[in-house]
């Protein structure tokens, strides 16, 4: 029984950093441009499969470094470009839900093209780094370094949003977009910078995560999933509470799976997720919104 | 009442009944809802009727589908874009129905017609569970508590195998209904017609009625649809309950005409394509699926059948394809083209000249949403409180916005609420009308105590309500927006007289978004006023306003109150407005009540005049500070 726990534990809050990421990521672009971009989840899976497909089978630590950056690097610039996509042709994201579909047609294309090139089948890639043991549990490391990369990309964008110019400026974009417009802030290429940044979280975190991420076609939209939950246990737009709400729903499913089975997990999740809404719509951290009238 | 009262000055010439008119009845020209719906309906008996004379069992089949998907698209256009609920398990709905049609009369023998109604149970049940958070969420957190809902259902088939054949799934013999009956055609053909066909009825029958109303404003503004009575927490599940009903039908449906299901048929990728479908089509347009259903589902599986795995990247671009060139859909697109072709030279003026005397007169007939006789205008003090206000206190946090106030308002009359910004006007005001609870005191309203009372329960005793910001509808006409004075629950239906809806037809049906600020806060004054409410609270309705509105919105403030028996509690930064008007004013500053009065006595009162210094001459204030 202590060994199932422990499994539990470290395989969940492994699985809960990568959900944290994804959270990190909705909520950066959440927050400049009231968009919640769909495509996030085969994002992660494009940069999981661009490891698998770019490493060789026996690849080296520094190579593993390169190639990081190199899947960064282009994962930031095609997802600036998706939002640069996304935004053009609208007026209004609050009124139009255009981009709703065009986000979750850009998921759909990315899984398909995964499904032309590699077969509905998961792919495995390569790691430079064994396996540890936590708790007794044998981990994949993949686990451990994927927690360190939340940590880092935590303070990275806490230090980005309070002391640069850039970063100040995106979160004016979250207290009040009107305002933002109106003062003279450059609003369209802020939001796309802040959709690259989503990007490089995703393309970092996909790359890190490889080998315990599911590389298939159609499994982009169960990480959005969890990452949305994440994101909304903590309360949207808030990074404290995509740090915490992560590892949450990482447990809750692990366990789930453990107590009831792999098919019952996103009954669970979606209870969880139900529950939160209905006693705290706001998450842990959020701020109840503002009067209406 | 003399001639002018409770009107505008604004284009006072009347208009001449255009826009219907000169439009060939339906509004063939900029494809009005009326011509819409003779469109869908044509294409979906054409479709439908083509190959099935012609014999073709592969187009007759896909029509078939096609026109089912169109009808769940119908509803989820009802769903989204009327009463604007996000759902994304329309797919899941669709799913429970065919499903449950399926494992009654396909693994359990029922008789096809019991299978159905089952199945169409089933999927009002879902509805209902669906909209169970619509209650506490809105927008997007709705739009994924569904989507969760709408993955978790196939797996849940696939968990429960020994009921639903899992992945096996089940195969249900419809043979009975592919015989022909009437020459080539067969029952099931016509079914789908006539089930597709009154989807669309259905939908435009909900738009033209009371209740689509109330949905529609429950949906973009919960709080303007509680302030005229209206519970917008029924009016989701409504809409839940009325698209799960429908989708439902559409499902059961399905299974006849595919003659098997799977789970696989329900992933989430369906419900998708149903919310897809409806967007690109254009979304809030009544023929919109249609065209959906056929960009989306007809070019990837039908054109390209010949490239089945590029079907879905086809699909995929296709969606993302409209929506960057054409973000309002291709109906959407369509009619945006029309109009601004069009109806760019008919900018046809609201008359408030025949709005007034049509309001004056429809106060006249009615019985009046108070109890009791009619008050003149001047405030007695022997006249019955319609508001009483017990020592109430409101704070957030450490700053008073209600502290300690006791306050009367009296039946008849102008009651004048003014104080320096943030002095507690408007929380006063959201405290009698049940948006804000008081932490401390008591509010009466009619006699009767507010607490524990919803903002449409103080509705319905007879208080209506205007905003900062008006809260007229865009998606509404200017007419409907003004229809939802008579749709409130406190009175009896109403309608407008014969006379002034054909003589002014030509300004009633236009949308509202071509308003100005200015028209915007008179017809809401008159929707409250037609609304029966016997008690008005006006917040700041001189705003924005011209001085020329000023003044006539002014008189018609006057007017309501002596001619249409109204009591106006009315708050307002403009002095001189607050002076010509009211018949008694209180003084709020920092949350306490510092007098209350005649205007006579709070114009001699020096502690107030050094609040207002200046303020008899606004613009001289305004310039200094600048």
């Amino acid at each position: 029984m202590a060994y199932e726990l422990a499994i539990i534990f470290v395989r969940g809050l492994g699985l809960g950093a990568i959900y944290s990421l994804i959270a990190l990521s909705f909520n950066v672009v959440y927050m400049s441009s009231g968009i919640l971009n769909f495509a996030q989840g085969n994002i992660l899976v494009l940069a999981g499969l661009l490891a698998a497909l770019l490493s060789p089978p026996e690849v080296s630590v520094s190579l593993w470094l390169v190639l990081m950056l190199v899947v960064g690097c282009m994962l930031t610039l095609a997802v600036a470009a998706q939002g640069a996509m996304t935004l053009a042709p609208l007026r209004s994201s609050t009124e139009q839900h255009s981009w709703l579909v065009s986000t979750m047609a850009v998921s759909v294309i990315i899984g398909a093209s995964i499904l032309i090139v590699q077969g509905p089948f998961a792919v495995t890639a390569p790691y430079p780094f064994p396996g540890v043991r936590i708790l007794g549990v044998r981990t994949p490391f993949a686990y451990l370094a994927v927690t360190a990369l939340l940590v880092l990309c935590f303070v990275a964008l806490q230090l980005f949003l309070r002391r640069t110019r850039t970063g100040v400026a995106i979160s004016a974009l979250a207290q009040d977009l009107e305002l933002a417009r109106a003062t003279g802030l450059r609003v369209r290429l802020l939001q796309v910078v802040s959709f690259g940044i989503s990007g490089a979280i995703l393309g970092v975190t996909g790359f890190v995560a490889a080998p315990v991420i599911s590389i298939a076609p159609d499994s982009g939209i169960s990480y959005i999933l969890s990452g949305f939950i994440a994101a909304v246990i903590g309360g949207m737009g808030n990074l404290y509470g995509a740090l915490v709400g992560g590892p949450i729903v990482g447990v809750m499913a692990m366990s789930s799976a453990y107590l009831f089975g792999g098919e019952f997990q996103n009954l669970v999740l979606l209870t969880l997720l139900v529950a939160v809404l209905m006693v705290r719509p706001q998450g842990l951290f959020g701020r109840m919104s503002t009067r209406h009238v | 009442m003399s001639n002018g009262s409770l009107t505008g000055g604004r284009g006072a010439s009347a208009p001449v009944s255009q826009s219907l008119k000169d439009n060939g009845g339906l509004g063939w020209r900029t494809l009005e809802e009326p011509a819409q719906l003779v469109l869908a309906v044509a294409v979906v008996v054409a479709c439908l009727g083509l190959p099935a004379l012609a014999g073709n069992v592969y187009w007759l089949h896909i029509a078939q589908l096609c026109c089912l998907y169109a009808s769940a698209a119908v509803f989820q256009n009802l769903l989204v874009s009327d009463a604007n609920q996000i759902s994304f398990g329309q797919g899941a709905v669709f799913g429970v129905a065919a499903y449950s049609f399926g494992m009654a009369s396909g693994l359990n023998g029922l008789p096809l017609a019991a299978g159905a109604g089952l199945g169409i149970c089933a999927a009002v049940l879902v509805g209902l569970v669906l909209a169970g958070p619509s209650l506490r969420v809105q927008g997007y957190y709705l739009g994924f508590v569904t989507i969760a809902a709408a993955m978790v259902f196939p797996e849940m088939l696939m968990a429960f195998n020994e009921y639903t054949n899992g992945i096996i799934g089940i195969g249900v013999d419809a043979g009975a209904l592919r015989r022909p009956i009437v020459g080539r055609i067969d029952l099931l053909t016509i079914v789908v017609a006539v089930t597709t066909s009154a989807a669309f009825l259905v939908h435009r029958r909900v738009r033209l009625s009371r209740l689509g109303r109330m949905m529609v404003v429950s949906g973009i503004s919960p709080e303007g649809a509680a302030s005229l009575g209206f519970r917008p927490g029924r009016m989701r599940f409504a809409a839940f309950v009325i698209a799960a009903f429908f989708t439902g039908i559409a499902g059961v449906i399905y299974v006849p005409v595919i003659e098997f299901v799977s789970p696989h048929s329900f992933a989430f990728e369906f419900s998708a394509f149903l919310f897809f479908a409806m967007i690109v089509g254009g979304q809030g347009r009544l023929i919109g699926p249609l065209f959906g259903v056929a960009v989306l589902y007809i070019v990837p599986n039908v054109l390209l059948v010949d490239l089945a795995q590029y079907r879905l990247i086809v699909y995929g671009f296709m969606a993302l394809g409209v929506m960057l060139l054409f973000p309002d859909g291709i109906a959407g697109s369509i009619i945006r083209l029309l109009t601004r072709s069009s109806a760019r030279s008919a900018n046809v003026a609201v008359d408030f000249h025949a709005l007034g005397a049509e309001v004056e007169q429809q106060l006249r007939t009615s019985s009046g949403g108070g109890n009791g006789t009619r008050a003149g205008t001047q405030t007695d003090a022997e006249a019955p409180e319609l508001v009483r206000l017990h020592n109430v206190v409101r704070f957030y946090g450490s700053v008073a916005a209600l502290d300690d106030v006791s306050l009367a308002i009296r039946r008849g009359g102008v009651h004048g609420l003014v104080g320096p910004n943030g002095s507690g006007k408007t929380t006063l005001l959201n405290a009698i009308s049940g948006f804000v609870r008081p932490q401390g005191g008591s509010i009466t309203v009619f006699g009767r105590p507010t607490a524990g009372r919803t903002v449409a329960d103080v509705a319905r005793l007879g208080v209506g309500r205007t905003f900062q910001a008006p809260r007229i509808y865009d998606r509404l006409t200017t007419a409907e927006n003004l229809q939802l004075g008579f749709d409130a629950p406190a009175r009896a239906p109403g309608r407008w007289s014969a006379a002034f809806a054909e003589a002014n037809a030509g300004w009633l049906h236009r949308e509202a978004a071509s308003l100005t600020h200015g028209q915007r806060r008179l017809i809401e004054l008159y929707r409250v006023a037609l609304s029966d409410a016997e008690l008005l609270l006006l917040d700041e309705p001189a705003a924005g306003l011209s001085p020329d509105e000023r003044v006539v919105l002014g008189r018609l403030v006057r007017q309501l109150c002596s001619e249409g028996g109204k009591t106006i509690l009315i708050v307002e930064h403009d002095l001189n407005l607050v002076w010509a008007v009211a018949d008694r004013i209180s003084v709020l500053e920092s949350g306490r009540l510092i007098a209350d009065g005649t205007p006579d006595d709070i114009r001699g009162n020096p502690h107030i005049e050094r609040l207002f210094t200046g303020s008899d001459d606004e613009a001289e204030v305004s310039d200094a500070q600048r």
